[in-house]
């Protein structure tokens, strides 16, 4: 794992991913069921997609794991740590990439990745590495001195992806890393994403099809809150996928 | 501590990178000049009408011992100065917890090594260092012509202690209030409403009974500035700005829990 997360005790952190589970995973705001009795397990180093329309539930149930979210009721795990009560635990296994690339538009892609390794823990050399490791990967050697605000929105993601891997964290979740990018661009963070399968655990958040066939090994659809599908990828998307996310029923 | 170091870099990075810093350092020096040489005139033309005798001469014995500079410059300039202060330090923290969240980077800084107490700590840091740099810069054009104008040393550091916990306080109000919303004109709009009802509650005396009056004098901000002025640093006074940048760290901080239930 993490060779620069310090002031963690990592040894408990598995090397391949991290197992995520929920059990009875309920979310309200006010009157409104977003997330509804959702219980799943994502095993460690699978990639797993999460799928659903628009308004599903899926990034309130991707809040819910990184904690950003209090659940109503149930319970999250990551590795067996609550980000209820283990937060630290849970983010030191966490890598995360927003839906829109969220990224301060003042700072330039170095000082971005700085920052964002710096507060997962990392420093001087270690951090260095790291950034020269992932500025690699995503191929960002060109927009390295760029300011955030300058980049396309191909890069950005770019930029949004490499940051979620300075510190090498079992778990990563991306949630619709394609939405809103033109086919080009959607094709470049695709081939980036399928060479991290098997490397670690992936949650990936879509509601392309397509995506999720190319990228996920097992998959779980929502429909309004409630998870109305889950397996095999190729099996939940055989037949007449677009039934699930009307919430018709299983296949 | 590599996460909080981290965050103050990109803090101070993102402040000094925009124009926002420099504005509002040109604007309180700007400011603060203004108000200081307008009263220097004033100061001016009042000697120049006590000291002129009606042979055509000039006789400064005539010159009442109340008017002097420190009475009739310096202490008018810090009053100015302190409600200035209410209308524009939120102008300068009305961003650093809204704009991360209509951002949507507030999500990116809780998911990382940066527990919201941290957050909190990191941003809070930063902008009273900023206040204190600011007050520092504005405090040039006085305190050099003061010095020589019977206020002291010792005073001058008073009133310049009391004019940083007085913008630090300021400072707090205006990060608690941008904490709790991703609309900056709200954060601002909410700053400025609390900063100046808290200034001065004499306004309620009439209305309100005596024991009530004497409580809410007890937690106004203008007799703790005003002391500090006079150039006595009582601890009392330090002890209210101390806590009330406390309380608006712990608002802050709750601000991350409410936003966690609430979504």
């Amino acid at each position: 794992m993490s060779t620069g997360v310090a002031h963690l005790d990592t040894s408990t952190v598995p090397a391949r991913g991290a197992r995520v589970v929920t059990r009875g995973l309920t979310r309200r705001f006010g009157n409104h069921l977003a997330l509804d009795d959702v219980s799943l397990e994502i095993r460690p180093g699978e990639a797993f997609g999460l799928l659903g329309a628009n308004g599903a539930g899926k990034t309130t149930f991707i809040r819910n794991v990184t904690g950003f979210l209090l659940p109503s009721a149930g319970e999250v795990e990551v590795d067996g740590f609550s980000p209820v009560r283990d937060p630290e635990q849970v983010r030191a296994r966490l890598g995360f990439v927003t839906e829109t690339s969220r990224i301060y538009p003042d700072l330039r892609v170095s000082a971005f990745l700085r920052f964002c390794g710096g507060a997962h823990g990392l420093s001087g050399a270690g951090l260095s590495e790291a950034i020269a490791r992932v500025v690699q990967r995503f191929h960002l050697e060109d927009v390295e001195r760029r300011l955030v605000s300058h980049l396309s929105k191909g890069f950005l993601q770019r930029v949004s992806l490499a940051q979620a891997f300075l510190a090498d964290p079992p778990l990563v979740i991306v949630d619709e890393p394609t939405s809103g990018l033109d086919p080009l661009q959607q094709e470049e963070v695709r081939s980036v994403l399928r060479g991290l399968r098997g490397e670690r655990t992936l949650l990936l958040s879509t509601h392309d099809l397509g995506e999720a066939r190319e990228l996920t090994e097992r998959v779980a659809v929502l429909y309004h809150g409630r998870l109305v599908a889950m397996g095999a990828t190729d099996e939940v998307l055989a037949g007449e996928p677009l039934a699930l996310f009307r919430g018709e029923e299983c296949p | 501590m590599k996460p909080l170091r981290a965050l103050i870099r990109k803090e101070l990075t993102v402040l000094f990178g925009s124009p926002m810093a420099y504005v509002s350092l040109t604007l309180v020096v700007l400011v603060t000049g203004l108000i200081f040489f307008e009263h220097l005139r004033i100061y001016n033309q009042i000697l120049f009408l006590y000291a002129s005798n009606t042979m055509g001469g000039f006789d400064t014995s005539t010159i009442p011992d109340q008017v002097n500079i420190r009475d009739t410059v310096f202490f008018p300039v810090m009053e100015n100065l302190g409600i200035t202060l209410i209308g524009l330090i939120p102008l300068i923290t009305m961003r650093i917890f809204a704009e991360e969240r209509s951002r949507g980077t507030d999500e990116l800084l809780v998911t990382s090594q940066l527990s919201p107490g941290r957050i909190v700590a990191g941003k809070f840091l930063v902008t009273w260092s900023f206040v204190v740099l600011m007050m520092a810069t504005s405090f040039v054009y006085p305190a050099m012509a003061t010095v020589e104008g019977g206020i002291g040393l010792q005073n001058l550091l008073a009133i310049f202690i009391g004019l940083s916990l007085h913008a630090i306080g300021l400072a707090s109000i205006g990060l608690a209030c941008s904490a709790f919303t991703s609309s900056q004109l709200v954060a601002a709009v909410a700053a400025w409403a609390v900063g100046f009802v808290m200034w001065d509650f004499s306004w309620a005396n009439p209305i309100v009974s005596e024991s009530v009056a004497r409580a809410l004098d007890a937690i106004a901000m203008h007799p703790r500035y005003a002391s500090f002025s006079e150039g006595i640093v009582d601890m009392a006074d330090v002890a209210y700005f101390a806590g009330l940048a406390l309380l608006c760290t712990s608002v802050a901080r709750l601000s991350f829990d409410w936003r966690r239930v609430v979504g």
